[in-house]
């Protein structure tokens, strides 16, 4: 496995909430990093991301349980992809909580999500 | 970059496979394409399943990735609304699904998607995934196209195939759509068992349902050929062909074809037809005739009853060839053989190995007449009580020739001898039979034709080799086997050739008969008749000849017997054979023996009279032997008498002898006719001759009876260069009166 790349793409700070295993994966991608995968990649996430976190509060508002369900979807499998494992997680809760009905606790996790959301998005943003 | 070992893999057919990947998500859309692109596709990226469609309507991928759960249309409805597109129905579709979704797998396989994938970062997965997909999907188009050729094959030959189950009743059937097509309906219909088993016969019915029921049980291969009228009234055979299908042992039905097999059979009983039946009559051929013939003789061993074999040939059939031409002889004898048809059963079915399914008295279906080529026919009678009995269908056949037949515009009148076999008495085999049946018709033609004749072993007992020569005999003329050599009449004392006498001779595989061995034969049977018709045809056809090679105009002389004297057509034919060869009436000379002419004066005059008016000469062959009223040499239109060879032999040896030449040299002088002397072997008989005033001879001291060809060569050898010692040994200087004709 080509070494030095990992170390370039190091100079990005967001990459410290991210999973490594996950980064390796998508280096493999672009070994080279001459494509500038990675940072294309984040930037579609960090894009992906806004309009996401946008239309879950949205839909919380207006309470449509449908649209939040699918936001959590997306999220959850973006966020897998990136190695934002931690709000993949949690997308993985909601999914399974709203795809069963289920209300308890839903808004807390909602919350807990944001929160996350944000946070990894304030990283990218830095980058 | 190095070609990875998966590029040229060629497995999907395809290099560079075109993938469309529909995904909301657009870091997996990015991702998944990177991934695929580098493993070998051509990825197009769209975000909605709108997109999708709209990109498909624009052009087909081979393949589509689809995510599940899309804002707008999700992955299922787009889907289904891929799938009603026209090009399609055999898009391979991978839904991509969340990990634990059951839901959405039953969902994607509803909607018509071909696979489904749980989203993973395993692109190498992934890839295989989707170039399997490409593989099977590949695999089932050739399947399809194999599946269309094999309908259009099976449709060419008029083949489809069907598939039976066990059931209720008659259980249940299922054709294909080229199978319903042989019985003439149309894939969207359908035909029950018992519909199909209507369209056969309701005799045959019985016997293939018995079959039927018989090969189920034992779950036994089915293969037959059953005819059928189809529902808009054709005529069909469909051959069936199929074997047992198995479940747990058990026999469960049959899979199997119907194909149509008409034309098939069609051409093989016109085989048959062709190879059992004569192209001509359509009556059933030698072949055939042998075939039933050997069967019929068969049950009548076993039962112990009498058959009798009868064989049946026109009376100078020859004549209607000869003188109306061969297509008015295949007229004829189409004619006849429909008659004879009228005579017996059962002669138009071809019937090898259908007998032993009919009963004990099957073989009476084996009656028959049949044609064993030209115009010799055979009734087989399989059972008779009697000689009666067959004598009898023997009549039947005698008196449907009675009727005139209208052939090439004319009334023709046919008559035929039958000869009558019976087995076992005269004979045990077929060979046998037929030998003596001919033997039997024989002895008919001898008593006068139009007659029948069973056989009998006196008639057997004229001894083997007579009656083959009389076999033969009868063919002889047909296969050009008589010949005629001429024998000159010499002139003395000018020393040249006046005429010469036609002898028959009969070349016999490659053997000369003396006609001492065939004439007297020829006159008990009655073959004289056309034997003399053909030597006074075949001496003008020469006379015609020498004409053109070296100038003959004399005459040649043909023996008739009387009886052909008695026919009134006898004036005719002599015109009709000059004519034919455009040579005078005089060419032909007519010799007859004292004894034939004394024998039935009354009638022979007649037609002597007729011959003369035309110009045909009469010559009295054998003159003082017979015993005869010289009256009659006044009274009849005779032109030369012939010396009997008897007193030409003992001239200078005995005085008698010349004696009684001297006489006949005298009475042919006063009354006015020429005379010649036959059976002249020495130069002293010959100076006796013409001492006595008969200067005309033929004999061995000239020549004897030579091919046409040697008498030319002969000629022009022996008499022109004047170099025989017979020439200028007739003394000039001793004048005889020559005895010369009337002009």
């Amino acid at each position: 496995m080509p070494i030095e790349p990992i170390v370039a793409t190091q100079a990005l700070p967001a990459l410290g909430l991210l999973d490594a295993a996950a980064v390796a994966r998508l280096q493999e991608l672009d070994p080279s990093g001459s494509a500038g995968l990675l940072p294309r990649v984040l930037a579609t996430y960090t894009q992906s991301l806004q309009r996401l976190l946008e239309q879950l509060r949205t839909a919380r508002r207006e309470a449509d349980v449908h649209v939040q369900h699918r936001v959590v979807h997306t999220l959850k499998s973006s966020s897998a992809s990136v190695g934002a494992l931690k709000l993949s997680a949690l997308c993985a809760d909601i999914e399974h909580k709203l795809r069963d009905g289920l209300t308890v606790g839903l808004g807390a996790q909602l919350d807990a999500l944001t929160v996350e959301g944000e946070r990894i998005l304030a990283a990218l943003h830095q980058s | 970059m190095n070609t990875p070992s998966w590029f040229i893999d060629d497995n999907d057919g395809i290099k560079r496979p075109r993938l469309l990947l529909v995904d909301d998500d657009e870091v997996n859309l990015m991702l998944t394409a990177i991934a695929l692109r580098d493993r070998g596709f051509e990825v197009a990226e769209v975000t909605s399943g709108e997109d999708a469609l709209a990109a498909l309507r624009a052009g087909a991928p081979d393949i589509v990735v689809l995510d599940a759960l899309m804002p707008g249309m999700d992955g299922f409805q787009t889907c289904q609304a891929l799938r009603a597109m026209p090009g399609y129905a055999q898009m391979p579709v991978l839904m991509l699904t969340g990990l634990d979704d059951d839901a959405s797998i039953t969902r994607a396989y509803r909607a018509g998607a071909t696979d489904f994938y749980v989203k993973s970062t395993q692109w190498s997965l992934l890839s295989g995934r989707l170039r399997y997909m490409l593989r099977a999907s590949r695999t089932r188009i050739e399947l399809e196209r194999s599946k269309f050729k094999l309908a259009r094959a099976q449709d060419l030959a008029r083949m489809g195939s069907f598939d039976w189950r066990r059931g209720a009743r008659l259980g249940h059937l299922w054709l294909s759509a080229e199978a319903l097509r042989v019985f003439g309906r149309t894939a969207d219909e359908r035909i029950e068992l018992r519909a199909l088993l209507r369209m056969v016969g309701s005799p045959q019915r019985r016997g293939l349902m018995r079959m039927l029921n018989e090969v189920v049980a034992h779950n036994a291969v089915l293969a037959t050929d059953v005819s059928v009228t189809l529902f808009d009234g054709r005529q069909r055979v469909v051959h069936v062909e199929a074997e047992a299908e198995f479940e747990h042992g058990h026999g469960v039905g049959y899979t199997g074809v119907f194909q149509d097999v008409t034309d098939r059979r069609v051409a093989e009983d016109r085989i048959r037809h062709l190879a059992n039946f004569d192209a001509l009559t359509g009556l059933p051929n030698r072949r055939h005739l042998i075939w039933r013939t050997e069967r019929a003789l068969e049950h009548a061993r076993r039962l112990g009853h009498n058959a009798a074999l009868l064989l049946i040939d026109l009376d100078r059939f020859k004549n209607v060839n000869d003188t109306l031409g061969h297509a008015a002889g295949d007229e004829l004898l189409m004619e006849v053989a429909r008659r004879l048809r009228g005579c017996v059963r059962h002669s138009d079915q071809v019937m090898e190995g259908a007998l032993e399914a009919a009963g004990t008295r099957s073989h009476r279906t084996l009656e028959a007449v049949g044609r064993l080529g030209g115009d010799e026919f055979v009734a087989l009678l399989p059972e008779v009580a009697d000689n009666a009995d067959a004598e009898r269908v023997a009549n039947r056949i005698l008196e449907a020739m009675r009727e005139p037949i209208f052939v090439a515009g004319q009334e023709c009148f046919t008559t035929a001898s039958v000869g009558i076999a019976m087995f076992p008495r005269d004979g045990l085999n077929l060979a046998d039979l037929m030998r003596n049946s001919d033997v039997a018709m024989y002895s008919a033609k001898t008593a006068g034709r139009n007659s029948s004749a069973v056989y009998s072993p006196q008639l057997g007992g004229r001894g083997r080799e007579k009656i083959e020569l009389e076999g033969h005999l009868h063919k002889a003329i047909e296969r050009n086997e008589l010949v005629l050599h001429y024998q000159p009449k010499i002139d003395v004392r000018a020393a040249k050739m006046v005429g010469a006498e036609a002898l028959m001779r009969w070349q016999r595989a490659g053997l000369l008969v003396p006609p001492g061995d065939f004439i007297p034969l020829a006159e008990e049977t009655g073959l004289i008749v056309p034997l003399s018709e053909w030597a006074v045809r075949e001496a003008a056809r020469q006379a015609k000849s020498w004409q053109l090679n070296f100038g003959f105009t004399d005459s040649i002389a043909v023996n008739l017997p009387s009886r052909l004297f008695e026919r009134s057509d006898l004036v005719e034919n002599i015109h009709q054979s000059v004519s034919a060869y455009g040579v005078p009436h005089k060419t032909i000379l007519l010799e007859i023996t004292e004894n034939n002419l004394m024998k039935d004066l009354h009638n022979v005059s007649l037609s002597l009279h007729r011959l003369n008016e035309i110009g045909v000469e009469i010559s009295i062959d054998d003159f003082g032997t017979g015993y005869s009223s010289l009256a009659y040499l006044t009274t009849l239109p005779i032109s030369e008498l012939k010396i009997d060879r008897s007193f030409v032999r003992d001239l200078g040896i005995t005085p008698q002898s010349s004696a009684v030449v001297s006489a006949i040299i005298a009475l042919a002088r006063s009354l006015g006719l020429r005379v010649i002397a036959e059976g002249v072997e020495t130069l002293r008989q010959m100076d006796v001759l013409h001492q006595l005033g008969c200067g005309v001879m033929q004999g061995f001291l000239f020549a004897k009876a030579l091919p046409p060809d040697d008498l030319e060569t002969w000629l022009k050898q022996t008499v022109l260069p004047r170099k025989a010692p017979w020439i200028g040994a007739a003394r000039d200087d001793e004048p005889v009166p020559r005895v010369r004709g009337r002009a």
